[in-house]
């Protein structure tokens, strides 16, 4: 199937939803007119419609005139959602939930049997095309639709396919990550202030400074540790900054805190 | 070549025997003094077939590379002592902690013109041939001088010259390791013999897991963070337990720790150049027993000596 030829829906016009579709679109992976929306509200819609994306408050009609159907709802209406689909979804849909925490057995239990279905975990920076996402296949699924998946939502960022049980390692890492990184970032310029810099200019580093890093791990390969020791200068500044690091236990709280996440995503799955 | 050791104590027998077993020096060729005869490591120098005397002339006048391998505070009395006897062919290495090539260069210098002395900092493994070694050459110790003692060295383990300021660094590292390591140890073991294991097997075991770790370390051209990696598969035991050490701030305690080390050197270093220091300051049946062997040397003379204050018997 040719992504071109692809009619994309989406069931659910939130942010994560948004920015997938702003991703597939600034790739010129599928033209704007080929992309449909539903919401109950108009609230979401604008956006979409800005982007030359058609827009409707029917679900139904996404799956009508969809073939590749994206799951953008929240937890709790998704299950009202798909008993309202259902009639509509066939053999030739590619569905893939977007939803937290529900998980592929759930998915093809509320659906059609044989349906393909497939399950992704996006992050935040999909919406600026830098995401992380990792997505599993369901039983039907066969490599043809999990690689047209992959090559389209590589426009949105990384997207690996992973067995199910990473996925809520996933919101431990890299969902909920990106907010350990915003709180890493405050952190950091507030630590500038104290010093004397104004805030506006110690937030504007903060974040260059984060996105080099990032950078660098990811163009030269190299092991995080390496790096971090090719920036200690003996006696340095570096040096004695970690060392205060070091005395927090930052790894281990780090650490804590992805264990956390990862828990609770478990948790709430089973729910 | 001769070799002589001014203290018959732990490390001129850790250094002695390491340079035997790797046969850089026959043991005739090795000479120690010291005044206490009781000492068990003075037992171990003569069943190694090391010269002993209680004279240290003796030892400086059948040496060619003399070290002073005596505790920081007694370094000035010894040179006060041998200092007439040192002539331009010596090569005086000072192991002692904390001590400047400056303040033995000027004490000596009242007896030769242009003393050839090395600052060496080594640790106590040198006794099993892995011993971590750095030397700093003093003013008028030559190129070959620092090679000499560098080959010497380098027989019981690691060794490379750096600078002198670094010395104290090296102390709190690898000057002080293996205490650290002997602590991790008796630690790791402790773990061992909580989880059931034999007290023998886990000593034994936990030696080895730290040995072997160090070996890959060395031979490998790999970030010990990635060697770490290496061993964690994604969920499993290690992950877990890396987990504990990290709350606990173990790597924080070792840069610590370290850091103290270096400090506390850097702190006796900073008495020793003071210069005025009492005698009572030292244990009073060390200082008898120094004076006993050093005629030469007057109660006047002794309060004016540069003294440690410190209590500390190793580095």
């Amino acid at each position: 199937m040719e992504a071109s030829e692809l009619w994309v829906g989406f069931v659910g016009a939130g942010r994560m939803a948004g920015g997938l579709a702003r991703g597939l679109l600034k790739a010129g992976k599928v033209p704007a007119s080929n992309i449909l929306a539903s919401a109950p509200s108009d609230k979401n819609l604008d956006a979409w419609q800005e982007l030359g994306c058609r827009t409707t408050h029917c679900n139904l009609e996404v799956v009508h005139r969809s073939t590749l159907v994206f799951l953008a709802t929240k937890p709790h209406t998704l299950p009202g959602v798909l008993e309202e689909i259902r009639p509509a979804v066939g053999p030739y849909h590619i569905v893939v939930s977007l939803v937290a925490g529900v998980t592929i057995q759930t998915l093809q239990r509320l659906l059609p049997p044989r349906t393909k279905v497939l399950r992704i975990m996006p992050n935040l920076p999909c919406v600026v095309q830098a995401g992380a996402m990792v997505f599993s296949r369901g039983s039907n699924v066969g490599d043809e639709e999990a690689a047209l998946l992959k090559s389209l939502l590589s426009s949105c960022g990384l997207c690996e396919e992973v067995p199910e049980s990473y996925i809520d390692i996933h919101t431990g890492l890299s969902s909920s990550g990106v907010a350990y990184v915003y709180l890493f970032a405050e952190a950091l310029a507030e630590g500038a202030v104290k010093m004397g810099m104004p805030g506006a200019l110690a937030s504007r580093i903060t974040a260059q400074t984060l996105l080099g890093a990032a950078k660098m791990l990811l163009e030269t390969g190299e092991h995080p540790a390496k790096l971090r020791g090719d920036v200690c200068t003996p006696g340095g500044t570096t040096i004695y900054a970690l060392h205060q690091l070091e005395k927090g236990a930052l790894r281990a709280t780090v650490m804590d805190a992805v264990e956390a996440a990862t828990n609770r995503a478990c948790d709430m799955a089973k729910d | 070549m001769s070799v002589g050791f001014i203290g018959a104590g732990q490390l001129a027998f850790a250094l002695a025997r390491g340079f035997t077993a790797a046969g850089v020096l026959a043991a005739h060729k090795i000479t120690a003094s010291s005044p206490d005869t009781d000492l068990p490591t003075v037992s171990g120098l003569r069943k190694i077939g090391v010269n002993f005397t209680v004279s240290n002339k003796e030892t400086v006048k059948n040496s060619d590379v003399l070290f002073l391998a005596v505790k920081p505070p007694i370094i000035p009395f010894i040179l006060e002592e041998v200092g007439p006897d040192i002539e331009p062919r010596h090569i005086v290495v000072s192991c002692a902690a904390g001590v400047t090539i400056s303040s033995i260069e000027k004490k000596l210098s009242t007896f030769c013109p242009t003393p050839k002395v090395i600052r060496c900092m080594t640790n106590t493994p040198v006794i099993v041939r892995e011993g971590a070694t750095v030397y700093a050459t003093g003013t008028h110790a030559d190129v070959e001088d620092g090679k000499l003692l560098e080959q010497l060295m380098a027989s019981v383990g690691f060794c490379t010259e750096v600078e002198e300021d670094l010395i104290d660094a090296v102390t709190g590292l690898s000057g002080s390791g293996p205490a650290y390591a002997f602590t991790a140890l008796d630690a790791l073991a402790d773990g061992g013999v909580k989880m059931g294991l034999p007290r023998r097997l886990a000593v034994r075991l936990g030696a080895q897991a730290l040995l072997g770790a160090a070996k890959m370390l060395l031979e490998s051209e790999q970030h010990p963070g990635q060697l770490k990696d290496n061993v964690c598969s994604p969920g499993g035991a290690t992950i877990h337990a890396l987990h504990f050490l990290e709350s606990g701030g173990f790597r924080s305690l070792l840069i610590n720790a370290v850091e103290a080390s270096c400090i506390r050197t850097r702190e006796l270093q900073h008495v020793a150049d003071q210069e005025e220091i009492s005698p009572a300051a030292i244990k009073k049946t060390l200082l008898d027993k120094v004076k006993l062997e050093s005629p030469s040397l007057s109660l006047a003379s002794a309060s004016k000596v540069s003294l440690f204050t410190s209590k500390s018997k190793k580095n």
